[in-house]
């Protein structure tokens, strides 16, 4: 009896601690300590002492509609411990082990993965590459901002109807969450667009200085302006988003794993090319493969290439000049013969020629 | 002549036919004309006539700055959000020189007091008192004589807990003098006659010239602004209730943390409650 009794006040105060510490503690956020009390503010920010500006706003709409709206804050910025913290001078780490887990996962959420293959790839900083190299390697950052959900086309997904028949044995918050974020990633290679990749992969590699300066080969200085001249580089430009852009043949599905072309790795190496076009252009042959991607359009490099490409302006150029040198011509003369152009009753062009007929 | 084929009327649809083409070889044409002549992806025929006679101005502080207005934008992982502003010639004169962060000494707040440009005027903080009035505060909108709101930062989305999103982004609390039943803006506006000749003239003007315009500028400022206590108070010089905030609100700000932490205690140190334990640590 008396343990019972016992029992029963244990199994009270368990409950009351339980029933405490659920009520003292909100539903985990992102924001669980708060600091956006500061940071929610568009002009939370400064001007320092090189002239630069500084925001440190962090909007807590977007943010909660990016793919890290589950991050707290401090996962990422490990180096803040106390507040008003000091200037952060230190970089995020992108390999920290998040406080996330993902659903089916033993282990909490990390990017260690991908920086390895990162690491290992030709943008990876490697111990022999000298100072100047080193400073300009791309960082995770310098590539990714927080990406926001986008939805993707409903050709690819019926996004409603699917995510209703999870519904049907799920809960709606979490299973809307986790199916949000798993179908933003519902694209060919990249969710970014075909242009917005060469735009990216541009930013450097069309600094031919800074190519020059990292020892890249004569065929990488002008690669962004070659793929420009390409089919290619010409229908993304005019905004084709099933076309090949720097990613879909320079990288595997990993998107990280790029390399020297002369490396056996790389997607681009002589023996996997044959692969790498097979993803979009299915009659790939061992002819087919041998097309330059890159060509080059100088009259010393290649000679034949740049014959046709004179060849073809003048055929455009030639023939629209003409079209519009024989419309005027022929009005000119018209006009000169006394003709009157007349837009009623019968022809456009109404008279008599002064010129005798002919005989 | 009896006998010839009598001409017959073009049908109208043979006229916009031709009409359509004409405009198509003629926007080819022109496309043409321009890929030669100007356009920087043809061979820019008239480049060296450009050049003469329109010369670009390239100047290297606006490269530099756009440069750095980009690298922000880029280097900004979270994003960053465009808050709308008034034009330069609507804003106080204040901002020609001091911008919206005006801020940069005070490590500690600076941030934090650059934050307050959003909701103030300058003068809010920085103006001196005179004897003979009072200072009150009121919501001032360059664009409307008497702004009503609902104004930005003054409650709270019940649904999400942020600040409620507001049409009215432009009024800001600022001092008036109080002289018996008058009110004068304590502002100075950029059209004020004194304002809209600097405007004009500041370029020309030497260093020294410079120096004797900005003190009579900076007459009525005090260059160190008013304390946080001033207005984070229950009684403070600010009546939230009367400006327009929520009751939320103003308990939010009058017992505001920040205020607590900057006045109270030289370093906080963040609870490591919710962190992993060191083991878990990579």
């Amino acid at each position: 009896m008396k343990s019972q009794r016992k029992m029963k006040a244990a199994v009270f105060c368990l409950g009351w601690i339980v029933a405490i510490l659920w009520l003292g503690f909100p539903a985990v956020a992102a924001d669980k300590e708060n600091c956006l009390m500061c940071h929610k503010y568009p002009f939370v920010g400064r001007i320092d002492e090189n002239g630069k500006r500084h925001n440190y706003q962090v909007d807590e709409a977007s943010y909660n509609h990016s793919v890290h709206r589950s991050v707290a804050c401090r996962d990422c910025h490990t180096y803040i411990t106390k507040i008003p913290h000091d200037p952060v001078t230190e970089e995020v780490n992108c390999a920290n082990v998040c406080h996330t887990k993902p659903p089916f996962a033993q282990e909490k959420f990390s990017h260690q993965k991908i920086i390895d293959i990162y690491n290992d790839s030709a943008h990876g900083i490697k111990p022999d590459d000298s100072p100047e190299a080193k400073k300009a390697k791309p960082y995770c950052k310098f590539c990714h901002l927080n990406p926001l959900y986008t939805r993707v086309s409903e050709k690819v997904i019926a996004f409603d109807e699917t995510l209703r028949r999870c519904l049907n044995c799920h809960q709606a918050k979490g299973v809307t969450q986790a199916y949000i974020h798993m179908t933003h990633r519902l694209r060919k290679k990249t969710t970014r667009s075909p242009q917005e990749v060469v735009q990216l992969c541009a930013k450097c590699h069309q600094d031919v200085e800074l190519m020059q300066k990292l020892k890249v080969s004569e065929e990488g200085l002008t690669a962004v302006a070659t793929y420009n001249h390409t089919l290619h580089g010409k229908s993304v430009a005019l905004g084709s988003q099933e076309t090949a852009d720097c990613i879909s043949c320079h990288a595997s599905f990993a998107i990280h794993d790029i390399y020297r072309k002369d490396n056996p790795k790389a997607t681009v190496y002589k023996d996997n090319l044959m692969q790498t076009c097979l993803q979009c252009h299915t009659e790939t042959n061992s002819w087919f493969v041998q097309i330059a991607v890159h060509p080059r359009t100088k009259r010393e490099e290649n000679p034949l290439i740049y014959m046709a490409g004179i060849g073809l302006r003048f055929a455009l150029y030639g023939s629209v000049c003409s079209l519009v040198g024989l419309m005027l011509l022929e009005t000119y003369g018209r006009r000169k013969d006394g003709i009157k152009f007349l837009l009623r009753r019968g022809t456009s062009w109404r008279g008599k020629s002064k010129r005798p007929p002919r005989k | 002549m009896p006998g010839e084929p009598k001409k017959q009327n073009h049908p109208i649809a043979a006229f916009l036919i031709g009409f359509i083409f004409a405009v198509l070889t003629l926007v080819v044409f022109a496309g043409v004309i321009h890929h030669l002549t100007i356009s920087h992806h043809g061979p820019q025929l008239l480049k060296p006539l450009k050049d003469k006679f329109f010369p670009e101005h390239k100047s290297p502080i606006l490269e530099e700055a756009k440069r750095l207005e980009e690298f922000e934008i880029h280097r900004h992982f979270h994003h960053i959000v465009e808050y709308p502003q008034l034009p330069e010639s609507e804003r106080p004169v204040c901002f020609i020189c001091h911008s919206d962060f005006p801020h940069t000494k005070n490590k500690k707040v600076r941030s934090l007091l650059n934050m307050h440009t959003q909701y103030f005027v300058c003068e809010a903080c920085h103006i001196k008192e005179q004897t003979d009035a009072r200072i009150v505060y009121k919501w001032y909108n360059p664009y409307d004589d008497n702004p009503q709101g609902p104004f930005i930062g003054t409650s709270y989305d019940p649904e999400t807990g942020n600040l409620v999103d507001v049409a009215d982004k432009f009024s800001k609390l600022t001092p008036f003098f109080q002289k018996g039943d008058e009110l004068e803006s304590a502002i100075q506006k950029q059209d004020a006659p004194l304002a809209r000749d600097y405007v004009k003239i500041r370029d020309k003007l030497t260093p020294e010239q410079r120096d004797g315009v900005k003190n009579k500028f900076h007459v009525s400022i005090k260059e160190k602004g008013d304390d946080c206590k001033l207005c984070h108070a229950e009684k403070g010089i600010l009546d939230f209730k009367k400006l327009g905030f929520a009751d939320n609100r103003i308990e939010d700000l009058v017992q505001l943390n920040v205020k607590g932490m900057l006045t109270k205690y030289e370093v906080f140190y963040l609870p490591d409650l919710f962190l992993a334990p060191e083991s878990e640590k990579p």
